[in-house]
């Protein structure tokens, strides 16, 4: 194997994610388009020996420092998409030189290979237990080599994790909730079953929502027939807004969900689906669906104060599930998680939502630096650790 | 007279049995000369310990030329701590399928797979130690072997005598996770940083080798004597030993029984890495110089000094005058490092 890393248009990365069961939707081209604030390009590996064939592929996002404007953090968030089963060095050597060449000072990466699963049962029975603080003090119900050999070849290589310990760091979580919707063979479940690993609760509300009339619809960008979709995107972020001061969280702007469903539905019009609940004409809940290939991910919701207990949430999340299954996918991705399971924790009501989809919690390799220029690599470090 | 180990056997095997009892996983040592107690006896202990149900069904031995002593005295499996390389000898074909080879070297598998058809294995992966073992990424693929054309019987690793910092130990389980493996072979670990481990690493089979721990951690019940076997009396500038040495002051040469060939007298050099223990070393060489050294062996509990170097089987003692003065075939208590010493005697007190 000898490979060669160059930039490839946005066509020819498209196509090569297209050809893969699953890439992270912040490896796609179109997520480029949404990070407007950092310049960004798409990089290919080469196999010299293949005849030259496109075996791999990165979005990277140069995330510029301050008063170093020559110089950036080359970002590969949940990539890149490569062979990571082997030997590493022949991929990421050429990586690093490429960025290197081309300004950056340090690369980030965050392997997209899980490392550990843990059933919903024993993260359920973990929160239970007083002497659980972590879901690394639990024995995993499946371990895997191929991600274990990842993290120690990049810790040999000299690459830090940067994830943190506990709870959410500024980059992508290291541990995440997921629904599998196909079994281990990789014939897919039905929903009867999907339903079945879900806690009585769950089903009870889902069943709830049903029958209170709460009403489901889908909206996106490149589908007019599925009514307004501007007005719906308002809708939903006035909801969310909503929730941001409910919730103390800093809502974002609508222009960045505006600009994230006309670039992502441009890439293909099934990437990200806008899913709203209606009580009577009320909006209670709001979420946003994405999906590459095989992977969908629940990725921003919002619920009104009001109306509770129709249970629009639980309503949106089953049909997000119906539509990814319908879709093909394998994997419902419910997003980060913290790995803490101490009841203390503030972040432990989420974790038990999550738990009550039944599923399994996910540790992925976490995110990792190699600094290319050490001065500058320290300098930023140090930055980031006191802002 | 001889140089002589007493074992209070009954309190001896009281402490082994509660040390197994409190380490699971136990994989006792017998090498060298059997800390003292010889090959033999560990063997023997092994298998009651075996007989008694604390799960130790595998005796580490140090080399592959301890393996036949050990096996006819002990019923389970031999694991070879020292890696086996391609001048190692052929195993008894009797004992073989008890034998398990530690591979340190990706090379050397292939090799033993033509010697042995599907061996019992445990691949040793490098530590900070960087004493044998693969890197990880020699290991993986020498993994893949093991598990499809030999018996794979975990990882080991070997800490030095501090233990290994969690961190390392944590860093070294992605290489075993890696290669597949559900038992981990460990020395030196602490109980704690062991049951840490444990709790993350449920699915993880993890074996403590121990040694002195087990067979000498209740120093108690081992008694060390010499025998007097003569007492001269000395005046000042009296002349004697081999080197014809001038007494420098009144008192009694005592002979005792125990000289070189024991290992008395003989020093490992000390673990001890701190300036006060090595300023300690360098004034016993200056007292070592002009023939004057503190000595093992003890008199009513009180060190007595080497009135010259120790011979081969005896050794030479200075009694100041005023000492009780022993008698011929009374006994003296010496303290001695027992990896390094051989014992003409071993009685079992019970």
């Amino acid at each position: 194997m000898s490979l060669t890393v160059r930039p490839i248009t946005a066509a020819e990365h498209l196509a090569f994610i297209e050809k893969q069961p699953s890439v992270s939707f912040l490896q796609t081209p179109s997520w480029a388009r949404v990070k407007t604030e950092w310049r960004s390009e798409s990089v290919g590996w080469f196999d010299d020996l293949q005849g030259g064939a496109l075996v791999g592929a990165a979005l990277v996002l140069h995330r510029p420092v301050p008063k170093l404007e020559r110089f950036t953090l080359a970002y590969l968030p949940e990539g890149p998409s490569i062979d990571w089963s082997g030997d590493l060095a022949p991929w990421l050597e050429p990586l690093a030189s490429y960025l290197k060449k081309n300004g950056a000072f340090g690369i980030r990466i965050g392997p997209p290979v899980t490392t550990a699963t843990w059933s919903a049962a024993q993260v359920k029975d973990g929160i239970a237990d007083d002497t659980v603080q972590r879901l690394g003090q639990l024995t995993p119900t499946h371990r895997d080599a191929i991600g274990a050999r990842v993290v120690s070849q990049l810790r040999a290589a000299g690459w830090k994790l940067q994830s943190p310990e506990d709870g959410f760091g500024a980059g992508q979580p290291q541990y995440n909730f997921v629904i599998p919707l196909a079994h281990e063979d990789g014939t897919p479940k039905t929903e009867d079953e999907v339903l079945k690993g879900m806690n009585q609760l769950w089903r009870r509300n889902i069943k709830k929502s049903a029958k209170m009339g709460v009403e489901v619809t889908v909206a996106s960008p490149t589908n007019p027939a599925n009514g307004d979709f501007e007005g719906d995107l308002s809708a939903f972020h006035d909801l969310y807004v909503h929730t941001a001061q409910r919730d103390h969280f800093t809502p974002r702007q609508r222009s960045y969900f505006s600009t994230m469903f006309w670039a992502m539905s441009s890439e293909d019009p099934d990437r990200i689906k806008l899913f709203l609940a209606r009580h009577e004409g009320d909006l209670v809940a709001a979420t946003i669906l994405v999906r590459v290939g095989q992977h969908a991910w629940y990725s921003y919701g919002a619920s009104s104060t009001e109306k509770r207990d129709v249970r629009g949430s639980n309503a949106l999340q089953w049909a997000m599930i119906q539509d990814a299954m319908a879709a093909g996918a394998t994997t419902y991705d419910l997003r980060g998680i913290t790995p803490t399971l101490s009841t203390d924790d503030s972040h432990v009501g989420l974790i038990q939502f999550k738990v009550g989809t039944g599923g399994q919690a996910v540790e992925y390799a976490g995110e990792w630096d190699l600094p290319l220029n050490k001065p500058i690599y320290t300098a930023f470090d140090v930055y980031m650790k006191r802002r | 007279m001889p140089l002589k180990l007493t074992v209070d056997s009954d309190r001896w095997r009281k402490h082994v049995q509660a040390f197994a009892e409190a380490t699971p996983g136990l994989v006792p040592v017998a090498k060298g000369n059997g800390y003292g107690l010889t090959l033999r006896k560990l063997a023997h202990q092994t298998e009651w310990l075996n007989e008694l149900g604390t799960g130790v069904d595998t005796l580490a031995v140090g080399t592959y030329n301890e393996v036949w002593e050990v096996a006819t005295r002990f019923s389970g499996s031999i694991y070879v701590l020292t890696p086996w390389r391609p001048y190692s000898p052929d195993i008894n074909p009797e004992i073989a399928d008890r034998v398990i080879h530690t591979i340190s070297r990706p090379e050397d598998l292939p090799l033993l797979l033509e010697r042995q058809p599907n061996p019992r294995v445990i691949l040793e992966l490098v530590t900070s130690m960087r004493r044998h073992g693969m890197t990880p990424s020699d290991l993986w693929p020498t993994s893949a072997i093991a598990h499809e054309r030999a018996r794979f019987e975990g990882v080991t690793m070997h800490f030095g005598l501090d233990g290994g910092s969690l961190a390392e130990v944590r860093a070294q389980m992605d290489a075993v996770v890696g290669a597949e493996a559900t038992t981990v072979w460990v020395s030196h670990l602490s109980a704690n940083e062991l049951a840490q481990l444990r709790a993350s690493y449920g699915d993880v089979i993890f074996r403590p080798r121990v040694g002195t721990g087990l067979w000498l951690g209740d120093r108690g019940a081992l008694t060390v004597t010499a025998t007097v076997e003569d007492v001269h009396p000395l005046e000042r500038g009296y002349s004697y030993g081999y080197r014809g040495r001038n007494a420098m002051r009144a008192g009694h040469l005592v002979v005792a029984s125990g000289g070189t060939a024991h290992g008395i007298g003989l020093e490992a050099p000390l673990g001890d890495t701190h300036l006060r223990s090595r300023a300690l070393a360098v004034a016993r060489g200056g007292l070592d110089a002009m023939g004057q050294s503190r000595s093992p062996y003890t008199l009513d509990g009180k060190a007595l000094w080497f009135a010259e170097p120790p011979h081969m089987q005896e050794s030479m003692l200075m009694l100041p005058s005023g000492a009780r003065v022993p008698e011929v075939g009374e006994e003296l208590e010496v303290r001695v490092r027992y990896t390094a010493t051989s014992f003409d005697e071993i009685i079992l007190d019970s």
